[in-house]
């Protein structure tokens, strides 16, 4: 039973950080059409923001609020300077930020060296849920990451700017002739979308070996959870990270993570299989 | 108000289809473009509205510049455009959309003004509803509210009548009539029913292979000289 609940926590703990990573790849990719290969290293931005800050003040709470910031001033410059040249160019958008993701990791490297770097955890404590104790700073992190994804959910469904970036996404010519600035609201869900990777990066710092390679490790089960709950929709993106997060941590937790690994990616071939259109199809 | 100098526009890969229109439209007119298919008339629309871009020639509202702006330029400087086949958010309520209408222009409050439903009532009893789930002529009013309560100076509308039953054909023409009377607005039209033409219009401009080729400068000259409505628009 204690297992149970240790198990179902982890789950929940994986599915919201990813679910993070996952939103900010569906608003960009919905609004803009690009496929964001560079995401995964906003993340990795976000973990070595906490580990400058904290290093260079001892605070990891100031860490955690610049992360978003400084990704969202670095999403702001990288569609400057990249994306909105090719963004009518699908496939060289995916090369271009892929290069970009280079560029960023080897950065990294420069700066920081190759070798893995450690946060210390700020909550050192457990709290007792159901019997089970719990690391406090994994609570936090769900607590954390559920109320970003509702923020999220209400600026895009309760807010007019939302409104007016679900119009862009629905009909771009039709909105701009509506007066809508849609170069605007690209650059701003772009600042957004990378501002959430950041964040999450930032948030998982203290729980994960912070290394340059630790992008990947994040974009691509959040693609896996885009193409599984449904591209172009906030709801699919919470499904499918709850599948992804879900099965890699419930495979991970009886056998290798190599195996695991390979579950899932089994899985979602099925899913794919059969729902091409991912978990929610047509319905946005 | 507005003027078009032989404008030229087409395909993106270069391919003419608008090959050097000119004309005027004054405060305030209600003028008809009419022509057969294919001659260039919503190429001339979506040109005008900033969906197109221009291969030559200008066009210009209150004597200011607009050849190659961005639509939402355009659409601030007050040209509205409905376009053919209206272009509503489907997946949004109708009041939704009518906010669509104001949200993009910053010199108008972002709300809708009370008196919006007071043109067509049905759009008020159906605010809350999905726009896609309306039929063709209740989507209709839509798009034209959308447009209007955006405050243009000068409404695009292509092909309002297309596909919509007359009787909400004719309402969207008095009512169109009644705004354009009462607020000044000027209209330009592309239409095939000529009994809306008729209800609307003032003049008729007639396109043919992507000019302006001839003009009725009243409308009661579309039944005065019959041979221009053969010669431009039987098939």
């Amino acid at each position: 039973m204690q297992a149970t609940i240790a198990l179902l926590l982890d789950t929940a703990n994986f599915t919201l950080a990813l679910l993070l990573v996952t939103l900010g790849l569906v608003v960009i990719f919905g609004l803009m059409n690009v496929i964001n290969m560079a995401h995964g290293e906003f993340f990795l931005i976000g973990a070595y923001v906490v580990v400058a800050v904290s290093g260079a003040t001892g605070s990891f709470w100031l860490g955690l609020l610049l992360a978003p910031v400084v990704l969202a001033l670095v999403g702001l410059l990288v569609e400057w300077l990249i994306i909105r040249h090719i963004y009518h160019r699908f496939i060289d958008t995916i090369l271009a930020t892929w290069g970009l993701s280079l560029v960023i990791k080897q950065g990294v490297v420069v700066l920081f060296g190759p070798g893995a770097q450690s946060v210390p955890n700020p909550l050192p404590t457990a709290v007792d849920v159901f019997g089970v104790q719990y690391p406090a700073y994994r609570l936090f992190i769900m607590a954390l990451a559920a109320a970003l994804a509702l923020a999220t959910y209400y600026l895009f469904f309760r807010t007019k700017l939302g409104l007016q970036i679900r119009g862009v996404i629905a009909n771009r010519a039709m909105a701009a002739s509506l007066g809508i600035n849609t170069r605007r609201m690209d650059r701003a869900t772009f600042a957004v979308g990378s501002a959430l990777a950041g964040f999450a990066g930032a948030v998982m710092a203290p729980i994960m070996s912070v290394d340059p390679q630790m992008g990947v490790g994040f974009l691509i089960p959040s693609f896996l959870s885009v193409l599984v709950g449904g591209v172009n929709s906030l709801v699919g993106a919470l499904i499918g990270s709850g599948v992804i997060g879900g099965a890699t941590t419930i495979f991970s937790a009886g056998i290798s993570q190599a195996d695991a690994q390979i579950l899932v990616f089994l899985l979602a071939m099925i899913i794919i299989r059969f729902l091409p259109n991912g978990i929610i199809g047509g319905r946005k | 108000m507005l003027q078009v100098e032989n404008l030229v526009a087409g395909y993106p890969s270069g391919g003419r289809v608008l090959k050097g229109a000119t004309f005027d439209v004054a405060k305030g007119e209600v003028v008809a473009l009419l022509g057969r298919n294919g001659m260039g008339k919503t190429t001339l629309m979506r040109a005008l509205a900033g969906q197109l871009a221009t291969q030559g020639g200008s066009f210009r509202l209150d004597g200011r510049e607009l050849g190659n702006c961005p639509s939402y330029v355009i659409a601030n400087e007050g040209i509205g455009y409905v376009p053919q086949g209206r272009e509503i958010f489907k997946d949004f309520t109708v009041e939704e959309n009518l906010l669509m209408g104001v949200l993009g222009k910053p010199r108008l409050p972002n709300r809708l003004p009370p008196d919006i439903y007071d043109f067509f009532p049905v759009l008020g009893e159906r605010r809350r509803q999905k726009a896609g789930t309306m039929s063709g002529g209740q989507q209709q009013q839509l798009a034209i509210m959308r447009c209007l309560v955006g405050q243009p100076k000068l409404l695009l509308l292509d092909e309002p009548s297309e596909g919509i039953q007359p009787s909400i054909v004719d309402e969207i023409g008095r009512t169109l009539q009644a705004i354009a009377r009462s607020t000044g607005l000027t209209i330009l039209v592309v239409e095939q029913n000529l009994d809306f033409v008729e209800t609307l219009a003032g003049r008729a401009l007639f396109m043919e292979n992507g000019v302006i080729a001839d003009r009725a400068d009243r409308i009661g000259q579309l039944r005065e000289r019959p041979e221009l409505v053969h010669r431009y628009l039987s098939i």
